[in-house]
């Protein structure tokens, strides 16, 4: 896209905006017959190059051009939209994959009126324990520390599909509000009986049964207790209030990004200094703004890493040469810069959460955001690609690749 | 990993350490800091039969204010050589290529005798050391001796400290009038340097009337540019005045290739790192 944007003389955000599918014109369906559910493209883009002081950014680079500054600015753009919420079992069954993509599972109501719920959607690291339980506290009504989550061994968490492809909460926490739904409709009868009331009387709010123009009621808690105990439930109800769901979506779900990276470029070493990286993601509506916030900026600096630092380097033996960490380089904290993470909201129309999935929104915009950034720093030198990772020696042999008169600086030029 | 098995003396004096390198020559390896012989050990690059903790010889602990220069102890770790007031007000340079090691749990440990005698050609401080015409004292069964910086290192991990010797002192001059700045380039803010100048500058009235300039990673020992020193002299303090003697900071070097960047690219480097060095250290 930026090979054509510097071909025809277009800014390189513009260009690509000339292919988005409209605001007013979803939900959209492809000639391939896939349905984007939500989005707008027009409002991220204006917030991300607002976040990012885009045309200030610009002007400074065409000041630095202009005064032939040894340290150049290039600024990448990177904007993406992603297939999440993995998957529709009858899409993957068209794809010829063995199994489905529906995810599953169970909440456990104890007698003390704890929650236990159990996922097929089984977290690393993720935070979907934390995740699940807000959805469980808030649906359920009760106290967030109540819910514990479970999965893993597949003697507890036995269905399911795992997670991958951004698909937890779309999929799986879907699955879970499912459960709790079940939960609540399998309590309403009891409390009914418990109650003395007509089933048609009571309402359901923060975890409580109540009798609508009374005072009466009864906690879910209590109830499960009452469900435990079994010793005054209507006849012929079972004593328990544990539930299943399996949730499988309709379609997929299409969280997009815009993401700008500005970066100075030492044309006398080649260095590559980040110097402002903001990101504007839709992922439908967020259950944990940390979480989020987490998982955004450790995929930003894993695709960061792979466009400055991380490389995997084999001689001609097919041994491997950065095999340990002092060659095979990974950036900490001090070699990275503050992100600007920001969010522009459509909610997803594929699950009543409205989520549309963010694990791997970082590292899909990052890694092009920062090569895109190094190549627009020096395209001015003829440069029109540099391989990953733009490691100094790379940028600095890629600027001085079409000097004239054969110096020493053009001796082993990579490009 | 976990290093080969060896055997463990901690000497409390130079004579009784000094006896027992004499005893088991090149099987025998002198432990100070540890920052680099243990890494070394723990990934079994070097096996030697004995270790010799001279961690617990006081007279290596000491520092001295000797007014024209200061004395530093081989034991001395590195906080507290940058901690020490002489150090801060009269070795500039030095004090500027020692904040530049690791980080603080390493220079909490690590000695700056330890490091000059591993030599790593990549160490931050040898090239600080030998522009600053630093003294090595030596103690051997046969007495002490002296040893300039420049004729310390002699190979890559080697060093005029003989199999059976100590390196029991550093005494560096200070440089009153100078300025100074060490310029590392590296990649991460956790790496080797992959080029690094220490450069000290004398100037008069915006003229450099004297320069030294040491090279880190531009060979198999850290090195002086003599060629840019000398050609420096008499050149204004300004990025036009300077650049075609830094140019010549790379002469006479031959730099390692790695996965960071080829022989050419590291001269390359060199001079652009000298030409920044001589400017920050002259104010510029």
């Amino acid at each position: 896209m930026d090979e054509l944007a510097a071909e025809v003389g277009v800014d390189p955000l513009e260009i690509r905006e000339k292919n988005w599918i409209k605001h007013e014109e979803f939900p959209f369906t492809t000639v391939a017959g896939l349905e984007y559910d939500s989005g707008n493209y027009e409002v991220a883009t204006e917030m991300a190059k607002a976040n990012f002081g885009y045309d200030e950014l610009r002007a400074e680079q065409k000041r630095r051009q202009e005064s032939g500054d040894p340290v150049q600015l290039g600024i990448g753009v990177s904007t993406f939209t992603e297939m999440c919420g993995w998957a529709p079992s009858k899409l993957i069954g068209s794809l010829s994959y063995g199994a489905g993509g529906w995810e599953h599972a169970t909440i456990r109501m104890t007698g003390t009126g704890k929650v236990e719920v159990i996922t097929g959607a089984s977290a690393h690291g993720q935070g979907q324990e934390t995740a699940f339980s807000q959805i469980v506290a808030d649906r359920l009504g009760v106290p967030f520390e109540d819910v514990e989550v479970l999965h893993g061994d597949t003697q507890v968490a036995a269905k399911g599909f795992d997670t991958y492809g951004s698909r937890s909460l779309v999929v799986g926490g879907e699955a879970v509000v499912r459960a709790v739904d079940k939960v609540i409709e399998k309590a309403k009868p009891i409390a009914a009986h418990l109650l003395e009331a007509n089933i048609d009387d009571l309402e359901y709010s923060s975890g409580r049964f109540k009798v609508r123009g009374t005072d009466q009621g009864i906690g879910i808690g209590e109830l499960a207790g009452a469900v435990f105990a079994a010793h005054d439930l209507p006849d012929g109800v079972e004593a328990t209030l544990d539930s299943d769901a399996t949730f499988d979506p309709d379609s997929l779900s299409y969280p997009h990004g815009r993401h700008l990276c500005a970066v100075e470029v030492d044309t006398e070493t080649g260095r590559v200094k980040m110097r402002k990286y903001t990101c504007v993601d839709d992922i439908g509506n967020v259950i944990n703004p940390m979480i989020v916030a987490g998982q955004v900026h450790g995929g930003l600096v894993q695709g960061i890493a792979q466009a400055l630092w991380e490389e995997a380097v084999y001689d001609e033996a097919g041994t491997l040469v950065s095999a340990s960490f002092v060659d095979y380089l990974v950036p900490t904290a001090a070699d990275t810069i503050s992100f600007d993470v920001d969010h522009n909201t459509t909610p997803s129309t594929t699950n009543t959460l409205g989520t549309k999935g963010v694990g791997e929104a970082g590292t899909i915009a990052s890694t092009p955001a920062v090569v895109n950034a190094v190549v627009d720093a020096v395209r001015q030198f003829g440069v029109s690609d540099i391989m990953m990772p733009c490691t100094p020696e790379r940028v600095w042999k890629a600027i001085h690749a079409g000097d004239a008169g054969g110096t020493d600086r053009t001796e082993g030029a990579d490009q | 990993m976990i290093p080969a098995q060896f055997e463990y003396l901690a000497p409390t004096s130079v004579e009784e350490a000094l006896a027992a390198l004499a005893e088991h020559g090149d099987e025998a390896k002198v432990l100070a800091g540890g920052q680099s012989l243990l890494p070394v050990l723990r990934m079994r690059l070097n096996a030697p039969e004995l270790i010799v903790d001279i961690g617990g010889i006081d007279s290596l602990r000491n520092m001295v204010d000797e007014g024209d220069s200061v004395l530093i102890g081989a034991m001395v770790p590195y906080y507290q050589i940058l901690a020490d007031p002489s150090v801060q007000t009269g070795l500039g340079l030095l004090h500027k290529a020692i904040t530049a090691v690791a980080d603080p749990q390493i220079r909490h440990r690590g000695t700056l005798g330890g490091a000059l005698v591993h030599a790593d050609p990549a160490g931050d401080c040898g090239a600080a050391i030998l522009a600053l015409d630093a003294e090595l004292v030596i103690s051997g069964q046969g007495g002490e001796r002296t040893v300039a910086a420049a004729d310390f290192f002699e190979d890559l991990f080697a060093t005029a400290v003989g199999e059976d010797e100590l390196l029991t002192h550093i005494r560096v001059p200070k440089l009153d009038g100078w300025g100074s700045h060490y310029e590392k380039f590296v990649r991460l803010a956790q790496q080797w340097p992959i080029v690094a100048v220490a450069a000290a500058v004398k100037t008069d009235g915006g003229t450099i009337s004297e320069a030294r300039i040491g090279l880190v990673n531009m060979g198999s020992t850290a090195l002086r540019a003599t060629a840019t020193e000398q050609a420096l002299v008499g050149q204004e303090a300004t990025e036009a005045g300077v650049r075609e003697a830094c140019d010549l900071a790379a002469e006479g070097t031959s730099p390692p290739a790695d996965l960071n960047g080829d022989a050419d690219y590291r001269k390359h480097l060199a001079t652009v790192l000298t030409r920044r060095a001589v400017l920050a250290a002259a104010g510029n």
